[in-house]
């Protein structure tokens, strides 16, 4: 009887500890659902303007770059030739950019991409479902994502030559 | 319709004119065996049949008020809070019926009465024209969430006369001691902040009998989803002499009162909710009024309010008060639950797709419930009972009502309802 | 410290227990007390008043008061008004919360920021309390219930004089008995019987008995709000809950996100109230006041090449419903709701003609989508290519055509025509629907630059506005919320325990003859005033006349 007792004790005392633990932590630790620096980015699965489907998997293992642009966001258009360039110099040392176009239609992202002279890998977000998981706001925002599949940082805004160099060192 | 409407209109004011009939009466009940030469249980008999009659048929013509406003303007009268502030004053009629049915006290009358006479003048404050309905007010569960926490409100009403005449009759208003200092001041304010609320009508009425009007122009900065700030210009309209102008405004128009022909200042730049320079000025009308209300009667009766009023209570069993402040409260709480919550949680989930938001009203209707959960554990299991049973019946009181318009006056969420 | 918890009748009680388990006869008992007992779970030990508490018995024993309850009832009534000083910054879609409240409130706004009360509700202090009321909820209601279920299940007849003397409702009078005392109890049982009460009888002792289930209300209430409380956590279970916010343009198929489901506003409906249905202080003013709105909604799932991007998803309508505020969408538990609507017209597709300028000859038309616009068109003999397209044509610093935004704003179409008498390679054409844009970018001088007569010749143009097509959007909120069911089933339950508890009261009349004596003692858990008056009427039906209000033996009124 008595030690029943103590057992239901210490079952209800255990349970309510477990339960108010996981409701306090995860208040403490809540993740609104947005990524942030340490995080893992989130998956997607895009189509490329090769045509070919690509995810977050195929990159695993490497340094990522992935900007978000679009063609009416005129930072995002200042920038491209910054990206383009580095994209060239970084082909082989482990680190891959690519673009994410949000929201626009192939034709206008081809035309684009010929009248620009880019040639690094863009995606296409035409229903901006990975632009809602990455919870873009405004444009360009490039996430760094390190060669353990971690994000090192999120900028927001037009990159230059120092800031990007300087964010590129943390992906390896 | 319209005249159906403007029958409901003349049954609103039958209504008011017989609470105040009512309200006399009871008085006469309670007080005439002090100074009538007959028989005071005889007295108190008869005059408890006259003022029960008269009470009565008050709400009845309120209950009339209420349908044939519901018929003529298409949907039921809680959707505005004229509507919702007279619906509530009906229900504080109906919940003091029942418990006089229960208990018999005339005295209870004397003080249930004039709170629902001042929460119906307060409604008479607001726009009465029936309004179009927006959708989201457009449901089954606005009517059965809105009737039914009202009428538990009502009952804390009921709670609070008894508990507030609890305190008249009990404080000791002779006593030095600091305690009973502290009683003394205490009942003073509660009855202050009561008067504070019967200044704010008397200045409304008194002001729109003169026509009263003030124009401001506000330029109104708004942030948008871009992060661009855009401004625009509005015009607010004021009803009462502005002490208070908008934030960054200019005056349009002002009609001068006792010489005061521009505002005195201006409202601080948080202060920029929907109309909040109003708001913040009818405030300070209020406070004003109430405190000049306050300082003539204590002129005309020399002595603090509680006092004054202590002597009318002799001869009342203080455990009666006691127990109808409670059982009333008792009788409240689960109708409250039901309408201020459950109910709440079912519209809200129906319109608002989540049955819980965290919305002021929300809250304050979540700190209501919270208040009296405690004073029931305090009355049920700590044996608080009497003098402190009773403040907390009075404080709770005061939370409803800063809950109904305390937070429509203070803070703006999707409960607010056109303010004055 | 010891105590003696044997009673006289030679009941041994547990440590804690104020009268007697057996007899009622108040232990420790000074002589010359008179004051009515306390009565609170009929006197016996709760769970946790043990001897020797250890760390598990005290951590038990704080959860188990209720004064410990009252402080976190108070504690969380005054940190949930600290939440409504300033908006929430859940309340605000737009806007950074980290400069929103220095920017609009000043210096006290960064201070409400920095201490964390822009998200009160989440923050671990505030959920700590819940947490903390929800242990109290468990353990009070435990350590309470079991042992007043013992007592109250096994009641004696015949209580201790004490006990009875002791009430707060106490008759004691010599009755003249016609007859026996035993005679005297066996006509009491009929009026109380009829007054509800279930009656049982032991010689000239009498115990009546009504409304016990009363007793059971606020743990009832408080298993219903335990479940409650449990339901919403329920919500982090994966799956179980989702919450998305989503513009819904006319006419488009949009994915929602993760799920499989396809919604398609078929069409959005907005009713505004009419200047004469408005009341005469807002007439004349152009109020618009929507008085209805809905969307038209179709949801899809999709049943085939659902995960690649690259191909189209084969979908299979599953519902539709028109939705409006108050109405929504449900589909087994997936719910869209209307919360807001834009009624900006943008332009969605146009259907121009191609024809010839000089004789009038109109070769046919095409639809033109504004996004996903088709890359070839078939009209007549001729054969349209779109080359370049511009949601929202404009020229940057160089010179080049580009979009301004994403927005149907000004769209701009370049076409390679090729068919007969046309020249081989083709011949570009720039087209703009809009006639605002055709001269605002003059589409003349510029075709004439591209192609120069062929412009003169030959046109795209639209023929009257019913071949424009326009749309608004619709906001609607998608939600899965699968604790739904467990909510309201908690707050049935404890809506129950409430009423139980609370219109219901637990009254036992105990009386007893010592020889000619009667000693009656009445107890209630609520509503003294009913109870006074059910003793008073058995007395009045026993020819006995009291005044109801003489029984009160003093005391608290509970």
């Amino acid at each position: 009887m008595k030690n029943s007792r103590r057992i239901v004790q210490i079952v209800i005392l255990l349970g309510v500890f477990i339960l108010g633990g996981y409701a306090i932590g995860s208040a403490v630790f809540k993740s609104d659902d947005k990524p942030g620096r340490g995080s893992e980015p989130p998956a997607f699965s895009l189509v490329g303007l090769d045509g070919k489907v690509h995810k977050l998997d195929e990159y695993t293992g490497k340094g990522l770059v992935i900007n978000f642009w679009g063609s009416w966001c005129e930072p995002c258009v200042k920038e491209m030739p910054l990206l383009e360039k580095t994209w060239k110099a970084m082909k082989d040392k482990n680190v891959e950019i690519i673009g994410v176009n949000v929201g626009e239609d192939e034709l206008t992202v081809k035309n684009f991409v010929g009248q620009f002279g880019v040639d690094f890998p863009i995606l296409l977000d035409k229903d901006k479902l990975a632009t809602k998981k990455y919870a873009i706001g405004p444009m360009p925002t490039t996430y760094f994502v390190n060669s353990k599949g971690k994000i090192t940082d999120i900028y927001v805004g037009m990159l230059d030559e120092d800031t990007l160099e300087e964010r590129l060192k943390q992906l390896n | 319709m319209k005249s159906l409407l403007d029958f409901s209109g003349d049954a609103f004011l039958a209504a008011f004119f017989l609470y105040c009939l009512a309200f006399v009466f009871y008085v006469i009940a309670i007080s005439g065996k002090m100074w009538k030469k007959s028989d005071p249980a005889a007295h108190l008999k008869r005059w408890k049949v006259i003022s029960f009659t008269t009470s009565t048929l008050g709400t009845i013509a309120q209950i009339t008020y209420f349908f044939t406003r519901w018929i003529g303007g298409g949907h039921i009268p809680t959707s505005n809070m004229y509507e919702f502030m007279s619906f509530l004053s009906m229900m504080i009629m109906v919940a003091f019926t029942i418990v006089y049915l229960i208990y018999r006290t005339a005295v209870l009358g004397v003080f249930a009465v004039p709170v629902a006479i001042i929460v119906m003048a307060y409604a008479s404050v607001f726009p009465q024209e029936v309004q179009p309905l927006i959708p989201a007010l457009n449901s089954i569960w606005l009517k059965i969430h809105v009737t039914t926490a009202a009428t538990g409100e009502a009952f804390f009403a009921v709670g609070f006369a008894a508990g507030l005449m609890y305190l008249l009759r009990t404080v000791d208003f002779a006593s030095k001691t600091k305690k009973a200092v502290r009683a003394q001041r205490w009942v003073e304010i509660t009855l202050l902040s009561v008067l504070i609320i019967i200044g704010f009508i008397a200045s409304v009425f008194t002001f729109r009998a003169m026509g009263y009007e003030a124009v401001f122009k506000q330029t109104i900065v708004t942030v948008d989803s871009q992060q661009q700030e855009s401004s625009k210009i509005e015009e607010v309209k004021y009803k009462l002499p502005a002490i208070v102008a908008p934030y960054d405004s200019e005056t349009v128009k002002f009609d001068s009162f006792l010489g005061m022909s521009k505002p005195l200042f201006e409202a601080p730049s948080w202060m920029n909710g929907a109309n909040a320079g109003r708001k913040l000025n009818t405030v300070v009308w209020a406070v004003i009024s109430g405190l000049i209300l306050y300082g003539l009667l204590r002129l005309i009766v020399r002595k603090s309010l509680g006092a004054a009023i202590h002597p009318a209570m002799d001869g009342i069993d203080p455990e009666d008060l006691d127990e109808i402040s409670y059982r009333a409260i008792a009788i409240g709480f689960p109708l409250f639950t039901l309408g201020a919550l459950i109910f709440a949680m079912i519209w809200a989930q129906i319109a608002w797709s989540r049955f819980w938001g965290w919305d002021p009203k929300e809250v304050w209707a979540l700190i209501t419930w919270l208040f009296y959960s405690a004073y029931l554990h305090l009355r049920l299991s700590r044996g608080w009972q009497g003098t402190k049973s009773s403040w907390l019946a009075v404080i709770g009181f005061l939370v409803v009502m800063f809950t109904l318009v305390g937070v429509n006056l203070v803070i703006a969420g999707l409960h607010s309802y056109a303010g004055v | 410290m010891f105590q003696n918890t044997k009673c006289e009748c030679g009941h041994q009680n547990h440590v804690g227990t104020v009268l007697c388990e057996y007899c009622g006869k108040p232990l420790n008992d000074a002589e010359d007390a008179n004051e009515p007992l306390e009565m609170r779970y009929d006197g016996v030990a709760r769970k946790s008043q043990k001897a020797n508490p250890s760390l598990i018995d005290k951590v038990w024993n704080f959860f188990s008061s209720v004064k410990i309850a009252v402080y976190l009832i108070i504690t969380t009534l005054l940190g949930a008004t600290l939440g409504t000083i300033f908006p929430q910054e859940s309340t605000f879609i737009n806007g950074d919360p980290s400069t929103y409240y220095e920017k609009t409130y000043g210096t006290i706004g960064k201070i409400y920021y920095t201490l964390g009360l822009s998200h009160t509700y989440t923050s671990w202090w505030f959920v700590t309390l819940l947490v903390m009321i929800g242990t109290s909820l468990v353990i009070c209601s435990l350590d309470r219930v079991l042992p007043l279920y013992r007592a109250l299940s096994k009641q004696q007849i015949r209580k201790h004089m004490r006990f009875l003397t002791r009430q707060k409702v106490v008759y004691q009078q010599e009755i003249a008995l016609t007859g026996s005392a035993e005679e005297w109890v066996a006509q009491a049982v009929k009026p109380l019987r009829r007054r509800h009460y279930r009656v049982h009888t032991d010689g000239s002792a009498l115990l009546a008995e009504k409304y016990r289930f009363s007793r059971w209300g606020p743990y009832i209430n408080h298993i219903g709000l335990i479940i409650f409380l449990l339901a919403v956590l329920a919500r982090g279970i994966p799956g179980w809950y989702m919450d998305q916010y989503i513009a819904f343009p006319e006419g488009e198929v949009k994915r929602i996100p993760d799920t499989n489901y396809y919604l398609k506003n078929e069409k959005f409906t907005v009713k505004y109230y009419k200047d004469s249905e408005l009341p005469k202080e807002m007439q004349g003013e152009n109020r618009l006041i929507a008085e209805l709105y809905e969307t038209n909604a179709v949801l899809y799932e999709c049943v085939e090449q659902c995960d690649d991007p690259s191909k189209k998803p084969v979908l299979k309508e599953v519902t539709r419903h028109n939705i409006e505020v108050n109405k929504p969408l449900d589909y087994n538990g997936f719910m869209a709701y209307q919360t807001d609507y834009d009624p900006t017209l943008r332009l969605r597709s146009v259907k121009p003609e191609f024809r010839n300028k000089e004789t009038g000859e109109v070769y046919g038309e095409f639809q033109l989508e504004m996004r996903d616009s088709a890359l070839s068109y078939d009209v007549g003999p001729y054969h349209l290519e779109l080359k370049e397209k511009y949601l929202d044509f404009g020229l940057n610093e160089e010179g080049q055509p580009v979009t301004k935004s994403q927005e149907p704003n000004a769209p701009a179409f370049l076409f390679l025509i090729t068919g007969p008498d046309l020249a081989k390679e083709g011949e570009l054409y720039f087209y703009f629907p809009l006639q605002i844009d055709k001269e605002r970018f003059d589409q003349e001088a510029l075709n004439a630059k591209l192609s120069g007569d062929f412009a003169k010749k030959f046109e795209i143009k639209v023929n009257g506005m019913k071949n424009v097509g326009l749309s608004t959007t619709s906001f609607l909120t998608i939600r899965v919320d699968s604790a739904m069911p467990f909510i309201w089933v908690g707050a049935a339950i404890s809506m129950l325990g409430l009423v139980m508890g609370f219109y219901w009261n637990h009254r036992r009349i105990w009386l007893r003859f010592d020889g000619k004596q009667l000693t009656l003692g009445g107890h209630t858990n609520k509503n003294w005033y009913g109870m006074r008056s059910d003793v008073a009427n058995l007395l009045k039906q026993m020819n006995i006349e009291v005044d109801a209000k003489s029984l009160d033996n003093g005391g608290e009124n509970r």
